[in-house]
């Protein structure tokens, strides 16, 4: 009787040990993709990372502005232009809306808000991240899914001519995600971000790229986001075709144009680089605020209409400043800069530059109209490096608020190099006792004496030539110098001095040199400080305090390491002898990735202690190295390090966007009804399923079946790690895989993102 | 036709007779060890100590335990169980000598408004747990899914709120459940508070 016992129960246990077997299959895809994937990036990754942002008047909510934003971290930080986003005169709106593209080949659906939580209205660039569900109610950080995302790009990874791919919304929310695929035509160079400030970028069959797209993601072959498509924004009350009425703002009954109308923007055809936007993800992403606590005792405002002046060209760039000023260029040139004075200029302000090669208008080394993003005056460059100039005769023309503000004389690109007298490379310092000028170049003390060194080259005795200075953008007369040159060298250093009566005071301060009266090379730097040898002293006793919250006060003793961490740390510095509206730079970095770095007007009084600054996040300090630079015309004068917890920023695991999109459905196997509310628990790969004691912390990801039955792990798998799963619900016998583990290859064979499961349970 | 069988039964053996009774004794054996197999995996529980916030306690094997969070200090969940997950979880905030349960009570309505959907107080009232006088909050809101990219319904959650303040801080214990089977649910709640040690 017992070998029949067992004969049975042998039989039932091989039964159910088969039906198991069958149940823990689970299948492949079940349903082709709805979109074709790159061979070179995941297409789909990055069209569920785009957002799609309208901006809403809370009063009425009629809508006042759309764009395009790329999800840049998994816990809804949104990267996209400021001027759709950033209340202001043309977009009034003060609630942001966040669309999602839940399926790709369909308009967005509304799902969040937002909240914009750093911006650069010149660079035109903000941060929103995500805080509310859609009908109002706040969400806690642990309460937002973890959302698809694309990580920015450490540096630029790609090059002219590469092929990139641009997404975004062509309309007001009407149509699906639009994704163009075309090629960086070339860099634009600007003083706001270096030689690679602009993309500039076209689609492969030339279509153009609607405003709407404006905050959009443009992505490399890798899947990196290199740069956010901008355009310039659409004065308030145009109605045109680049401002469309959608809605009856005005609520009388009639949609026409009494109503305010919807900027949508003009074609774009250049994109913001990345590296413009880090600071402000690195600060978002920490939830890093630096506030200023040294009240301003002067500010800078505009006093005019915004003006172009001076407009020279320089072959080369050096801290900002031309080498020297070119009148004509040899074939094969590859560097080529327009330089210009600016005054009474606003972040507001819109700019253009048109440049025409032997008469026509040459789209790649155009900048489209752009937001300002150089502060009041100054001197500004624009222009390509590395990039060589077909020959011809060049013609720039610089465009304020669609006037036209300057234009430059043209300059002829072609034949051999020509041996023309030259002086370049100004550089300014102190002479020492053996006639060697020390000092950084750009930044000199306060003192009697300021010298200028230059280049000469191809001067012949006799020619005559002339310097002058200027101080705050006024030439100082007496400071004129011309006669014959005396030098007879090929290629020699020379120099000239300042020395003003009652001497150099604090100010910006500018060193011209003609020859033969024409313009040849200029410099600016700025005084400010004591004099330390031949350095400036002017940022002095940097120091950092804790404070246990955000409203503490900071304790006495200063430090630089506190290894318990700081829920806030406050910042000081001393300072001497800068002059009211002398540019300067305040730069903050954790573990050496830049958060904050403004170069503002100074506002303070000319000399002082304990300038002050907090910097707090809402949950405390992040642990890592933070440091503190100080720096005029980009010279470095004061810096200093303070460690919070371990010195380290922590690694958060979460932020991983590359992998496998997981989804799928759970059904009943005998009705093929999906089931509603059944966990699917993905248990890390440290672990099998009988290691498994349901604690949260040894699970990889959990999602929860809708009800359809369908669920989507909210976290990318690695590749070849393997994980177990886990699926028990009541009334259905559980199922439980170990070794579940998905390669490259198998993604790929598979159709790529996402990997699809269908899981059958049998009821017990 | 009838066809009648005149032929008498075969009186059963005395071996036949003790088959079947052993038969039957062995059937109910089977059931008994089933059933008490059955309600040893059913009320099974894992211990749980904290012994940084102070509490010890017990709760269901099975279900999901998570720690590390910055808003309970414990939480376990009914992952087995389709549609809205019970849930029991403890949280700790800091008070001072003049706050109230009830002042805390206040704090938590005002703080959930905002962050849960349709949520309502049903009532609040005085209790004990054991001897401790404590502040009990019936309130309900709905549970809708986190995911944007799925849909699912809103399901109505009913919760209880029990509110104390111990060695200079309130301790928060809260139980959900779907108010269709909160009722159901609940003894699993009062088992778990017969257990639990602060």
């Amino acid at each position: 009787m017992w070998q029949s016992i067992r004969s049975t129960l042998g039989h039932w246990v091989r039964l159910l040990g088969w039906c198991s077997l069958l149940l823990l299959m689970i299948s492949g895809p079940y349903h082709a993709q709805e979109t074709a994937v790159s061979p070179d990036q995941d297409v789909d990754r990055l069209k569920r990372a785009t957002v799609f942002i309208t901006q809403v008047e809370s009063e009425n909510l009629t809508t006042t502005c759309v764009g395009t934003g790329t999800l840049v971290s998994y816990d809804g930080l949104i990267l996209t232009n400021a001027h759709h986003t950033v209340l202001s005169e043309s977009c009034p709106g003060d609630i942001l809306f966040i669309a999602l593209t839940l399926n790709v080949g369909e308009p967005p659906v509304p799902k969040y808000r937002a909240e914009v939580v750093q911006s650069d209205i010149g660079l035109d660039l903000a941060l929103l991240r995500i805080t509310q569900d859609f009908d109002g109610r706040l969400l806690e950080r642990d309460s937002l899914p973890i959302l698809p995302f694309v990580p920015l790009a450490s540096e630029l990874t790609v090059g002219i001519d590469d092929t990139i791919t641009m997404i975004g919304y062509p309309d007001i929310g009407n149509s699906e995600l639009s994704s163009l695929r075309g090629t960086l035509t070339s860099f634009v160079a600007e003083r706001s971000g270096g030689e690679q400030s602009w993309l500039k970028v076209r689609t492969v069959d030339a279509e153009s790229i609607p405003g709407t797209m404006s905050g959009g993601g443009v992505f490399s072959r890798a899947g990196e986001l290199v740069g956010v498509l901008t355009s310039a924004p659409v004065p308030s009350g145009t109605s045109s075709s680049d401002c469309v009425v959608i809605e009856d703002s005005n609520i009388d009954g009639f949609i026409n144009n009494n109503d305010r109308c919807v900027p949508l923007g003009g074609f774009i055809s250049v994109a913001r680089s990345i590296e413009s936007a880090q600071p402000l993800v690195q600060a978002g992403s920490l939830s890093l605020q630096l506030n200023t606590l040294t009240t301003p005792t002067f500010s800078v405002q505009t006093q005019g209409e915004p003006s172009i002046s001076t407009p020279f060209f320089a072959p080369a760039v050096v801290n900002n400043q031309p080498t020297t000023v070119l009148r004509s260029a040899p074939a094969g040139t590859d560097s080529l800069f327009l330089f210009f004075d600016y005054r009474n200029m606003t972040p507001e302000t819109v700019y253009e530059v048109r440049v025409t090669v032997d008469g026509l208008p040459n789209e790649a080394l155009s900048l489209p109209p752009v937001r300002w993003s150089g502060g009041t005056s100054g001197l500004w460059y624009i222009g390509t490096a590395g990039q060589t100039r077909p020959n011809g005769r060049y013609g720039y023309r610089v465009f304020v608020d669609g006037e036209l503000a300057a234009e430059a004389p043209g300059i002829e690109v072609g034949g051999p190099a020509l041996e023309a007298p030259q002086f370049s490379n100004v550089t300014f310092g102190l002479l020492d006792e053996n006639g060697n000028l020390g000092g950084s170049g750009y930044v000199l003390p306060t003192g009697n004496t300021a010298t200028a060194r230059f280049i000469h080259r191809n001067m012949t005795a006799g020619q005559s030539w002339t310097s002058i200075w200027s101080f705050n953008g006024q030439r100082i007369t007496s400071s004129q110098v011309t006669g014959a040159w005396q030098d007879t060298g090929d290629i020699n250093a020379a120099i000239t001095n300042l020395q003003p009566a009652g001497g150099l005071q604090p100010g910006n301060y500018r060193l011209e040199l003609f020859i033969d009266n024409s313009l040849s090379a200029l410099g600016d730097f700025i005084v400010a400080g004591s004099q330390v040898g031949p350095l400036a002293r002017v940022f002095t006793n940097i120091e950092f305090r804790r404070a246990e919250s955000l409203t503490a006060e900071p304790v006495r003793t200063p430090g630089t390491n506190y290894p318990d961490g700081a829920h806030t740390v406050y910042a000081y510095f001393d300072w001497e002898q800068i002059e009211a509206g002398t540019l300067w730079t305040l730069q903050w970095s954790v573990d050496n990735q830049v958060f904050y770095r403004q170069t503002v007007p100074w506002s303070a009084p000319p000399s002082g202690e304990d300038y002050t600054m907090q910097l707090t996040a809402p949950g405390g300090l992040p642990d890592g190295t933070y440091k503190l630079e100080l720096l005029i015309n980009d010279v470095l004068l004061a810096e200093s390090e303070v460690s919070i917890g371990i010195g380290q920023l922590p690694i958060d695991r979460f932020n991983q966007s590359d992998g496998v999109r997981l989804r799928g459905q759970i059904v009943d196997v005998e009705t093929n009804e999906g089931i509603e509310g059944v966990a699917f628990l993905l248990i890390s790969e440290l672990f099998s399923i009988e290691d498994f004691v349901w604690e949260e912390n040894q699970l990889y990801a959990l999602a929860i079946t809708d009800r359809e039955g369908y669920f989507e792990v909210d976290r990318p798998l690695e590749f070849d790690s393997p994980y177990s799963v886990l699926v028990e619900v009541d009334g259905y016998l559980p199922l439980g895989v170990d070794g579940f583990e998905i390669s490259r290859e198998r993604l790929a064979e598979e159709g790529g993102n996402p990997f699809e499961l269908l899981i059958e349970l049998t009821r017990d | 036709m009838i066809l009648n069988n005149p032929s008498p039964g075969r009186p059963l053996t005395q071996t036949q007779r003790w088959s079947t009774l052993f038969t039957i004794i062995l059937a109910l054996v089977m059931l008994g060890i089933g059933l008490n197999m059955r309600a040893q995996i059913t009320g099974a529980v894992a211990a749980y100590e904290d012994t940084r916030i102070g509490i010890r306690l017990n709760y269901p094997e099975g279900w999901l335990l998570d720690t590390n969070s910055s808003d309970y200090v414990f939480r376990i969940r009914d992952m087995t169980r389709a549609g809205f997950k019970t849930t029991i979880q403890i949280s700790v905030r800091p008070v001072s000598s003049a706050t109230t349960e009830r002042n805390v009570a206040d704090q938590l309505a005002r703080s959930r408004v905002l962050t849960l959907q349709d949520y309502r107080v049903l009532n609040i009232g005085m209790g004990t747990l054991g001897e401790i006088p404590v502040e009990i909050v019936r309130y309900t809101y709905n549970d809708q899914s986190t995911s944007p990219f799925l849909q699912s319904f809103s399901t109505v959650v009913e919760g209880l709120d029990i509110l104390t303040i111990q060695r200079g801080q309130a301790i928060i214990i809260s139980f959900r459940a779907e108010a269709d089977s909160f009722d159901d649910e609940y003894p699993i709640f009062e088992t778990f508070l017969n257990d639990l040690e602060f």
